[in-house]
């Protein structure tokens, strides 16, 4: 299982909206965090999010026995250990 | 987290030494603007000598001052390939170590930052690089003495959550470099963790 | 026995500090001192000189902690309270900073500073005082006084304007100014309250004549340069705040 955390503040909205538009992913709050699952590698491709390097470069606020496999300018890939 | 009473009120003064006191007037008094706030002039008394020398403060907001020290006929020899005139390194150190260490002011409108990047512009010190991102945006320069000089100003308050972030990160790092495996991975695992240990109660406690 | 070295900073033409401080300090019984002078320049005790000796006030300094005394004395008085109230407090500050920032262990009193602290030292509420100044200076320095919650009673300018004459006011005229004083009700008589007109000698007979204690700048100045170096305060000779740690002889 891939699941990491993202704080919930404006920047980070649009990712996790656009991770959450993959239907095998899922996304829930745990306090103002937001849970973002699946049971296949993640990915979020960052030019559809619009977002900044520096917001995508610090996004993830946590991971749950998962890697991030690749992080460049042009996606995001989680994967779980 | 803390229960100590936190009654410290800012920066009194963060003071570094120059060769150059008229480059460094011309800097941050008159290009920048920034009030001298108060000076000391005084010899080497104490038990290692040294020489006499002006200690000068600008005022940088918020009661907060830039100090300088300026030593009467010392100049130590300048080691080194790059850094500032009190940081020398040679040419194996990357510059993103060399840079990391800063001085950065803050200004609370986009009207204020364009005005204090025309103050650099027209002067001998223009902006060098400037960067927006969603939370912030910032120029940035080096002094006469090549010190690296930010000024920025915040695009949106800083939420509680970001708060609550910033001491599960510092958390996260302090357990993560006493442990076997070192590294980000290790950190945003670790961070994780603390995040399920933690944030629902933070966000009830809020409310 | 210990040498104690003491800094003064006078005023250019004040030939008194320099007599009257080494005079009371030599009659110490268990210390010794030695005097170590740096000057800003006046004659006329005038606002805008007085401003100017001020502004000296920071080569002085440098000049004096370069012989590493123990306790500095600035010993000026109306140069001080023309600053308006508080500002002893402001120069002794200003003074402290410099020495600390150079490392330099020295102390530093005022003169100014001195002559609160004396009146303080023996509870004297209601005061009187003689001044040699311009009567228009006399009143500042009355006011100084009473922004430090003292009561003038009465008090006398001399209104000798030049300084060097201030050096040489014989005793007698002193005397006689304060024998002219409404002394009712008064805790204590400031016989000389500047550092340049001489009364050392006018002290003791003055509390005998007058029944109360009788100090000056120069007995406050010693008085505080002896507090600040935990010397016991016993000079004999020059009135009872000098006498405030004299062990009194069996009988």
């Amino acid at each position: 299982m891939t699941q990491l955390y993202m704080l919930d503040v404006p920047e980070n909205t649009p990712i996790v909206d656009v991770a959450d538009q993959d239907p095998h992913v899922t996304v829930d709050k745990v306090g103002p965090y937001f849970r973002i699952a699946a049971d296949t590698p993640i990915v979020i491709n960052r030019h559809a999010t619009g977002c900044r390097q520096a917001v995508w470069y610090s996004s993830v606020a946590g991971l749950v026995q998962s890697r991030v496999t690749q992080w460049d300018k042009d996606a995001m890939r989680i994967e779980p250990t | 987290m803390s229960q100590l009473a936190h009654t410290v009120r800012g920066v009194d003064h963060v003071a570094f030494p120059t060769f150059d006191p008229a480059g460094t007037v011309a800097f941050y008094r008159d290009v920048l603007g920034f009030p001298v706030a108060h000076s000391i002039c005084a010899a080497g008394w104490g038990p290692e000598k040294h020489p006499d020398f002006i200690h000068f403060f600008f005022d940088i907001g918020n009661n907060d001052r830039l100090a300088f020290f300026y030593y009467f006929g010392y100049k130590p020899p300048q080691r080194g390939v790059k850094g500032d005139v009190y940081a020398r390194f040679d040419d194996d150190i990357p510059d993103f170590f060399v840079k990391s260490r800063h001085l950065a002011i803050h200004v609370d409108s986009e009207a204020d930052l364009t005005e204090y990047r025309r103050r650099l512009d027209n002067s001998q010190w223009p902006v060098e690089l400037q960067v927006q991102h969603e939370t912030i945006e910032s120029i940035y320069t080096h002094d006469p003495n090549g010190y690296f000089v930010e000024i920025t100003r915040a695009l949106r308050p800083v939420t509680p959550q970001e708060d609550l972030d910033a001491n599960l990160t510092v958390d996260a790092l302090v357990d993560v470099v006493k442990g076997p495996d070192v590294s980000m991975a290790a950190l945003l695992t670790r961070k994780a963790e603390l995040i399920i240990e933690r944030a629902a109660d933070w966000e009830a406690a809020q409310r | 026995m210990a040498l104690h070295r003491i800094g003064l900073i006078v005023p250019s033409s004040n030939i008194t500090v320099e007599t009257e401080l080494p005079a009371l300090l030599h009659r110490h019984p268990s210390a010794d001192f030695s005097f170590h002078s740096t000057r800003m320049r006046m004659h006329t005790v005038s606002a805008a000189q007085l401003a100017s000796m001020n502004a000296q006030r920071e080569r002085c300094t440098m000049e004096i902690a370069d012989a590493s005394p123990d306790v500095i004395l600035y010993a000026c008085l109306v140069a001080v309270m023309v600053g308006g109230p508080g500002e002893h407090r402001r120069v002794e500050g200003a003074i402290a900073e410099q020495l600390a920032a150079g490392g330099s262990a020295a102390k530093i009193r005022s003169s100014a500073g001195a002559l609160v602290q004396a009146l303080r030292a023996i509870d004297a509420d209601r005061i009187a005082l003689v001044t040699p100044y311009m009567r228009p200076l006399a009143a500042q320095v009355v006011g100084y006084l009473e922004s430090e919650e003292f009561e003038l009673a009465d008090w006398r300018a001399l209104e000798v304007a030049d300084n060097a004459e201030v050096g040489c006011i014989p005793g007698e005229r002193v005397l006689e100014a304060a024998r002219s004083l409404d002394l009712t009700g008064v805790d204590a008589l400031v016989i000389s309250a500047c550092v340049q007109m001489p009364s050392l000698d006018l002290i003791d007979p003055a509390e005998e004549e007058f029944g109360i204690p009788v100090l000056s700048a120069a007995t406050a100045g010693a008085y505080s340069i002896l507090r600040s170096l935990t010397l016991p305060v016993a000079i004999p000779g020059a009135g009872s705040l000098l006498r405030a740690d004299t062990v009194p002889a069996a009988a």
